[in-house]
């Protein structure tokens, strides 16, 4: 319920005010790699910090850039952040002892779920909970995003489909008055219909390599544009050997099932129909 | 007076890598009230003749006269026009609109000149009752037999009281009795004043004709 | 008679054509719900932003509304800066914070709770549902939410326990009051399910233990007209160095960069919507042209102008069109719904918020770029048909 204290530090952005002056005795921070190319920062230089725009009364100096890990969850926030040292960042909130969590680490072999619930039994005022529980209540923007991009690929399928069955037709169609003569002079129904089926299979397997060719340059320019827009290593889109397989295996089977359909219309069609004279 | 002219009509086209010379310099004329029928084996230039007096196509050399208008003088819109109002054709395998009925087969060139619809209607039905389908007025291309659909032809053909009908085998897709009815009826135009050119390898068709044309390897006979 | 020829060739492949329909419904209705989500989101959340009719929002410096724990001193003097401006008809002060209460039923687990500290004459934050608002005073009563009213198992009239900042060593709240459920509210920005309660600002400041320094987490400024919206922030912009002031179009703008991946995933999907409904149309119409070349040619050859055949194949198009258009419409309208409870289901998105709002505009332009589309695919076919050479098809035809 509470917003994480992280998010108290963008507050201090607009209040860093770069000092030209070194001092000694100044407690160190570290700051992000983007804050520091924002402001032209390195290390050796001191700042002032503050919690409110007219209180900057705590001189700190830069030890260190840092390239924080890659968080979905802060990516399109768009946040600058710096570290201190606890003890500093609570001197200047004036709150000496106080955190917004702990994080607990557990001698090998104990179990996160019971150390929790011994914690809670006397917890007042804080509550324990196994990371892994936290990971994934904080997951579930990305569950959604899933779902999403899972339904909008199901219309997209579907849509595809019945594309593919039309474009089908329509080409199978064209070959009417071929298949109209193949069959005056004798060639099996069953001839002619594996005959468009091996061709719908050729174009289905083409289709598909060029398919991924393009899966592939898309993922890669998808990944590409937005890391350069956000500033940041995140993988974006990702092409796995999985979604590969199945994107071809799918993509054969509607190929197949649109050219079988539309060749199996053109097969049970009278020869005479076919040549327009039925 | 006369009504159709061509001198020293040559054609040469390309058919895939060879080249066809379908036409070696015709000289052709047609009068008023004519019926002149075209013969010939296969492939002497019968129907490329036929093209060219109707505007559909353009020699490779020579000119053409329709009512004393060089057609070569025209543009694509104004030959258009001129086969509108002018031309009337009829082909071998009738191609009228199967989606459309016989009256408003009839109507297509008609609602093409701009005639008003309730005109065009009546003039559509008056066509029909005269080519005998009066009765099939509201029958789909694809619901009449084959002398049927070529009636129509003629009719849609007469539509916008063209000058010269030109007609392509008119007979070739019937069967004997069938094509005996096209007779009757072309003779009847012919009767009335109906300026015809038709090409024909039907000897029927040939003899009804005022003056008969032979054709060999793109030139006129005798 | 082009328009009737057109349509009734439609016809003569029924299944061809209902197939082609069925791309262009599907077509159709991904681009109005992208079109929807496209502008929905911006417009859903101006819509939630004004729903009381506060313009403006004034918070601390480099912070967005309820977006951190950062709050602004001397709340008081605030509001009476605002309100001397001339273009400032009034000021919500809300201090928002994490509480905790007891069930009325008893018993010793605590209930965590989202608390709103309000001035209940000038708020821009719920809407009464039954019961009663809180006076401009009231120190004893507290507003719940449905889901607030459950947790704590309270009805209207009942004595809740509301306790604020726990002290682990001490084991106890640092303050604990008693209060009489007064009414059940719709809090605007909660998100589904959110168990807050609200009482007057400061009881909730003392419950924060912010009472000292009089904090509050945002300001609500409801300007005059629409036209002193610009005029007041900037002169609050002035006044106030140390805040942050916003109207509602700058924080849309700061929302559509925190959305620019919804906003950009609708153009592309958009586009490759268009893209289809041209490919399809485009590609039928080229095949039944070439399909009817004999018929085309015949037409010129009896005086039928490329004009009209160029209409034809155009009215082929765009009835197309204009059937599947319709139907995705009606699709679009269903998979938006569907699409929107899945994305409203987002953690910590106001329950009020839609992602898809279908708003005349938006599906009157995703009607006309369609049709619009669906009419040019027509033009290449159209072209193939009227510039068809006469005698050669004839000659064609004839072999």
């Amino acid at each position: 319920m509470r917003r994480p204290l992280c998010l108290l530090v963008f507050s201090l952005l607009p209040l860093l005010a770069p000092s030209p002056a070194p001092a000694q005795g100044v407690p160190d921070i570290a700051v992000e790699r983007r804050m520091a190319a924002e402001l032209g920062l390195q290390v050796g230089d001191t700042l002032r910090l503050g919690v409110a725009p007219d209180s900057l009364d705590r001189l700190v100096r830069v030890a260190a850039i840092y390239e924080p890990a890659a968080d979905p969850a802060t990516v399109l926030r768009r946040e600058l952040r710096l570290r201190m040292h606890l003890p500093d960042l609570a001197a200047m909130l004036g709150q000496p002892d106080r955190v917004d969590r702990f994080g607990v680490a557990l001698e090998p072999g104990a179990s996160a779920d019971s150390a929790a619930r011994a914690l809670n039994q006397a917890a007042f005022g804080y509550r324990a909970y196994p990371s892994s529980r936290i990971a994934s209540e904080s997951s579930q923007t990305f569950r959604v995003v899933s779902r999403f991009h899972r339904a909008i690929a199901v219309i997209t399928i579907v849509a595809s489909a019945i594309f593919l069955l039309c474009i089908m037709l329509l080409k199978v169609e064209e070959r009417r008055m071929d298949a109209a003569v193949m069959r005056f002079v004798g060639i099996r129904r069953r001839t002619i219909f594996l005959a468009l089926l091996l061709e719908a299979a050729v174009v289905a397997v083409l289709g598909s390599v060029l398919g991924v060719v393009i899966a592939w340059a898309s993922s890669a320019a998808t990944n590409l544009y937005y890391q350069r827009f956000f500033d940041t290593k995140l993988v974006f889109s990702l092409l796995t050997p999985d979604i590969v397989r199945f994107s071809v295996l799918l993509s054969l089977v509607l190929g197949l099932a649109a050219g079988a359909l539309a060749a199996w219309r053109l097969v049970r069609t009278k020869p005479m129909v076919l040549w327009g004279r039925g | 007076m006369t009504v159709l002219t061509g001198r020293g009509l040559e054609k040469t086209y390309k058919l895939e890598s060879q080249t066809v010379h379908a036409l070696r310099g015709v000289d052709v004329d047609v009068a008023a009230g004519d019926y002149v029928a075209i013969v010939g084996p296969s492939g002497c230039g019968k129907s490329t003749l036929l093209q060219l007096l109707g505007g559909i196509d353009t020699p490779s050399a020579g000119r053409i006269e329709l009512l004393g208008t060089r057609l070569d003088t025209l543009d694509d819109r104004a030959l258009t026009r001129l086969r509108l109002t002018k031309l009337g054709f009829v082909f071998q395998r009738f191609h009228l609109l199967p989606v459309l009925n016989a009256t408003e087969n009839v109507e297509l060139p008609m609602a093409e000149a701009g005639v008003a619809p309730a005109e065009r209607r009546r003039r559509a039905l008056e066509l029909l009752e005269y080519v005998g389908l009066r009765a099939r007025a509201r029958h789909r291309a694809t619901q009449l037999s084959g002398g049927e659909m070529q009636r129509v032809a003629i009719a849609r053909a007469l539509a916008n009281r063209p000058a010269v009908i030109l007609a392509d085998e008119p007979t070739g897709e019937l069967d004997a009795a069938t094509g005996r009815e096209i007779l009757n009826l072309f003779r009847r135009l012919n009767g009335e004043g109906t300026t015809l050119v038709v090409v024909t390898h039907d000897d029927r068709l040939a003899g009804e004709a005022g003056r008969v044309i032979r054709m060999l390897d793109g030139r006129i006979e005798g | 008679m082009e328009f009737r020829w057109g349509v009734r060739n439609l016809r003569r492949h029924p299944f061809r054509t209902a197939l082609s329909i069925a791309g262009i419904a599907v077509a159709s209705a991904m681009l109005l719900d992208m079109v929807m989500l496209r502008g929905g989101l911006e417009a859903s959340f101006a819509d939630l932003l004004l729903v009381r009719g506060y313009q403006i929002r004034v918070t601390p410096k480099g912070t967005l509304p309820l977006d951190s724990e950062a709050t602004l001193p001397d709340a008081t003097g605030l509001v009476a800066t605002i309100r001397s401006d001339p273009g400032v008809a009034g000021v919500a002060p809300l201090v928002a914070t994490s509480i905790y209460g007891r069930r009325v039923a008893g018993g010793d687990s605590l209930v965590t709770l989202f608390g709103y500290g309000i001035d209940p004459r000038d708020q821009g934050l719920y809407q009464l549902l039954r019961g009663a608002d809180l006076a401009a005073d009231d120190s004893a009563g507290v507003l719940l939410s449905e889901a607030s009213a459950t947790a704590l198992g309270a009805a209207i009239g009942d004595t809740v326990t509301l306790l604020g900042v726990l002290d682990p060593q001490m084991a106890a709240p640092a303050m604990e009051r008693r209060l009489v459920v007064r009414g059940v509210v719709q809090w605007l920005y909660d998100y589904r399910e959110q168990p807050s309660v609200g009482t007057v600002v400061p009881l909730m400041q003392r419950l924060a233990r912010t009472e000292r320094e009089d904090r509050v987490s945002v300001l609500l400024v409801k300007a005059k007209s629409d036209a002193d919206v610009e005029p007041v922030v900037e002169r609050l912009r002035t006044r106030l160095g140390g805040a942050e002031v916003n109207g509602v179009a700058d924080l849309v703008r700061h929302f559509q960069d925190r959305m620019v991946y919804f906003r950009q995933l609708a153009t592309i999907l958009g586009s490759v919507s268009l893209l289809v409904t041209v490919l399809l149309i485009g590609t039928l119409l080229t095949i039944t042209v070439n399909e009817r070349l004999g018929e085309i040619a015949t037409l010129r050859a009896i005086g039928v102008s490329r004009a009209s055949i160029v209409k034809e194949v155009l009215v082929e198009g765009t009835a197309l069109t204009v059937v599947g258009c319709a139907l995705g419409v009606a699709l679009g309208l269903v998979t938006a719904r569907y699409l929107d409870e899945i994305l409203t289901s987002f953690p910590g998105l106001p329950a009020t918020f839609s992602f898809f709002v279908p708003r005349t505009p938006n599906v009157v332009t995703a009607i006309l770029v369609t049709l619009l589309t669906g009419a040019l695919a027509g033009l290449y076919p159209a072209w193939l048909a009227a510039r068809a050479p006469i005698a050669p098809t004839l000659r064609a035809e004839a072999t």
